[in-house]
């Protein structure tokens, strides 16, 4: 295989904070514990999609928690990865609602820093919801916020990849997509409710 | 006061840049209704970097997939034991499957997903106006550059008009006013709500992508078409290898 670049643990953390070196960071952690992350989490019943997907996410997450200044490093990085896979498969055995002993041995052998992470996987099923309504509102519009909240291009950046007029119909567009999109959340019942609980 | 929808936009945006107002923070915090709002759309932004962080991974992933079928190779090591007939035989189907790999590697490309997938597309009398015009007798004919040229002269441009002088474009290889064209179906129906010529748009600019090599923005329409049951092209699509795709998109990111 392609040699990949090579990191310590603290320069990927440091990776995944430099959107130029973001791509290398996921690369690295593919090449590095996919295969021992996903036969952990095959032991314990995942098919090799399900070890495959979970592992997906527990990357999702890594990059998240990461960016948001909870990894404080005291557990390496393989097994906080390990920890947050264990979490991402229990919460999906729950959902599936399979054998419930299963789901002991899981809580049995938790580690304690995983108190830290399991607020953020508890959120994935609202995650998967949300991506959903993304995609509902057209190629267009995602594409027209992406590149502005996720790629952070300028709106005169935006007009070279999009067929709009001029900057101002590109700002106008931007703010019915997002108005669009803020709609569907609300229509969304399980998202609604929790936002308006966590105001009150 | 509460504050308009557009002026909560500006400050998030605003926010975003590091550049928010501690005024209008206070704002929203003394209206319940325009806090609510607020994080409504602080979800929905968290919502856009949360599906751009999940297509960035899973082109990774799709690039750490395509260099592990690059190297699978059969080993090298010479072993001459009782068993060496058996595992010349194993080395032999190993070479063919490492074979396969490259082979498949080698032959997948953006180009070559576009003609394997490609439908020409005939007009049905039951989706188009009720009276065939000019632009119709054109497209019945495949008479492309004819088409074009009506549809430069239409005073009265439709999504229909826009999709045939796209197929047209399509046809005769101009793929940037193909796009151009199947781009201005999707803004129409966004901004009236409508639907027309949605799925005939949303595929042909799939297939126009690939046919530019631009694989980037043909996997996110397909992901979408193979996410909807009721979509037009849902079967055609549903034929089309993941793996396909994301080896050309590896090969055109090289």
């Amino acid at each position: 295989m392609k040699a990949a670049e090579k990191f310590t643990d603290a320069g990927l953390v440091a990776a995944i904070g430099d959107p130029a070196l973001l791509n290398k960071a996921i690369l690295f952690l593919y090449q590095q514990y996919s295969a021992s992350t996903c036969s952990f989490i095959m032991s314990y019943g995942a098919s090799e999609q399900d070890a495959e997907d979970v592992f997906q996410e527990t990357v999702l997450s890594f990059i998240e928690i990461v960016k948001k200044g909870k990894y404080r490093g005291d557990a390496s990085i393989k097994t906080f990865l390990v920890s947050i896979a264990r979490n991402i498969w229990l919460n999906e055995v729950k959902k599936k609602e399979r054998a419930g002993f299963r789901e002991m041995q899981y809580e049995k052998g938790r580690d304690p820093h995983e108190a830290d992470i399991s607020d953020h996987i508890s959120d994935l099923e609202k995650k998967r919801q949300l991506r959903e309504l993304l995609y509902k509102l057209g190629e267009p519009c995602r594409k027209l916020l992406m590149l502005y909240y996720y790629d952070s291009l300028s709106m005169r950046e935006i007009l070279e990849h999009l067929p709009y007029e001029n900057e101002q119909v590109v700002r106008n567009k931007k703010y019915k997509c997002l108005q669009q999109l803020t709609e569907y959340i609300k229509e969304n019942p399980a998202v609604a409710y929790q936002i308006n609980e966590s105001i009150k | 006061m509460p504050l308009l929808s557009t002026q909560l936009i500006d400050h998030l945006d605003n926010s975003l840049q590091g550049k928010g107002s501690a005024e209008t923070d206070e704002l929203i915090q003394a209206d319940p209704e325009t806090a609510l709002e607020w994080q409504h759309l602080r979800l929905a932004v968290d919502t856009i970097q949360d599906v751009g962080l999940f297509e960035q991974v899973e082109s990774v992933k799709a690039v750490w997939k395509a260099q592990q079928a690059d190297d699978a190779k059969p080993a090298g090591a010479s072993i001459r034991t009782l068993y060496r007939n058996v595992m010349r035989v194993a080395a032999c189907l190993l070479v063919i499957a490492g074979g396969a790999g490259v082979f498949k590697y080698s032959t997948t490309s953006s180009t070559g997903l576009y003609n394997k997938y490609y439908l020409s597309y005939t007009l049905n009398a039951n989706r188009g106006a009720a009276a065939p015009n000019a632009i119709d007798a054109a497209y019945d004919q495949k008479n492309w550059t004819a088409v074009l040229s009506l549809f430069a002269v239409s005073p009265e441009k439709n999504n229909k008009s826009y999709f045939l002088a796209g197929m047209a474009d399509l046809e005769l290889k101009k793929y940037d006013d193909a796009v151009g064209k199947f781009e201005q179906v999707l803004a129409a129906n966004l901004q009236s709500g409508d639907n027309y010529f949605q799925d005939e748009a949303e595929f042909y600019l799939a297939m126009t992508c690939l046919a530019r090599n631009d694989v980037n923005e043909a996997i996110p329409l397909i992901g979408k078409i193979k996410a909807n049951k009721n979509h037009l092209f849902h079967e055609t699509v549903g034929k089309m290898s993941s793996l396909d795709l994301r080896i050309a998109q590896y090969r055109n990111s090289k």
